[in-house]
């Protein structure tokens, strides 16, 4: 019983312990967080979603990438104003894709370089994934944003919202 | 009657055996808090890429799980605190099996954030839980040393 209650207390003093540095550290790291989450709101008025606002903007420096509705993001295709970068795997960009979009998939970013590098920072980039169920469009414009680009949107209503609203598709790599 | 392993297990080749285990484990927990530690933010990102933890817990989280990696990682070096530093690191462990097992069967992609925050990490995936669960056996086997091999009197 006696070593229990020893076990329990040591437990109790690393975990208090990893607590404080913790902290403490946030105070100290020019990237430290808060202790409470917060939250931002993407998507349209009708299909808002709270996600938390480290998703668009881990590094906290004020300059995250946004969202940009169903609506705009059509206008930007129809005027052909920006270049969409579809975030998820070739297998799921070949089964269909916004028309013209090209695939980057967010885990082999480092892939996309030798392309990116030849971009106009100031080039306006549409990056989408699935919709509400992935996050995949966010952190392909986190990592953008972090490369320099300036201007930078998410569409979080993604695939499923554009070839639900009927607009122009193609599949194929 | 102690079967060969046990017998073993309370050798001092067993205990060197252990002993070089618990200084692995503690290097590789070390190792696995620092970008963490750095990156706050980025390991909320993972953390809430699960999408299991309610966001109120999200920052709490970030902020404490990597330190505790992190002095658990020393409590195994330093052979102080040890038991305590196992029943935690194990549990995480088994919280970190469970997460990506779920991840997986709901069918989620993205990076686990199990080492570091680098979204070019592997991502979840079968790997990732054989690992974790390599490293769970690694905690298992050394409390059974303690507790059923060689117990203190």
């Amino acid at each position: 019983m006696n070593q229990m209650n020893k076990l329990i207390k040591d437990i109790l003093t690393l975990i208090i312990l990893s607590t404080l540095l913790g902290i403490t550290a946030q105070a100290v790291l020019p990237n430290g967080i808060g202790l409470k989450t917060e939250i931002t709101m993407v998507g349209d008025d009708s299909t808002a979603v709270a996600v938390p606002a480290v998703s668009i903007n881990p590094n906290g420096n004020g300059d995250a990438a946004s969202n940009i509705s169903l609506e705009n993001a059509h206008a930007a295709y129809e005027n052909n104003a920006a270049l969409f970068f579809d975030a998820r795997s070739p297998e799921d960009f070949s089964s269909g894709h916004i028309n013209q979009a090209i695939n980057l998939p967010v885990h082999a970013f480092m892939d996309s370089l030798p392309y990116l590098e030849n971009l106009n920072l100031s080039r306006h980039i549409i990056t989408y994934c699935d919709g509400e169920d992935c996050n995949a469009s966010i952190d392909l414009a986190a990592d953008l944003k972090m490369m320099g680009f300036s201007n930078v949107n998410f569409f979080f209503g993604g695939w499923q919202e554009w070839r639900d609203a009927g607009y122009p598709i193609e599949s194929g790599p | 009657m102690r079967s060969s392993f046990e017998v073993f297990l309370g050798s001092k080749s067993g205990e060197w055996l252990v002993r070089i285990i618990q200084i692995g484990l503690g290097l590789l927990f070390i190792y696995a808090s620092l970008d963490k530690i750095l990156n706050p933010g980025l390991f909320a990102k993972s953390i809430s890429n699960y999408r299991l933890l309610p966001l109120p817990l999200l920052h709490i989280s970030a902020i404490i799980l990597p330190w505790l990696e992190l002095i658990c990682g020393i409590a195994l070096v330093i052979n102080r605190y040890q038991r305590a530093a196992y029943v935690i690191i194990g549990s995480m462990l088994l919280i970190f099996i469970l997460a990506i097992t779920s991840a997986m069967v709901r069918g989620l992609d993205f990076y686990c954030g199990c080492f570091s925050v680098d979204s070019e990490e592997s991502n979840v995936g079968l790997l990732k839980i054989l690992q974790n669960i390599g490293l769970f056996l690694s905690c298992v086997l050394i409390e059974y040393r303690t507790v059923v091999v060689q117990p203190k009197s």
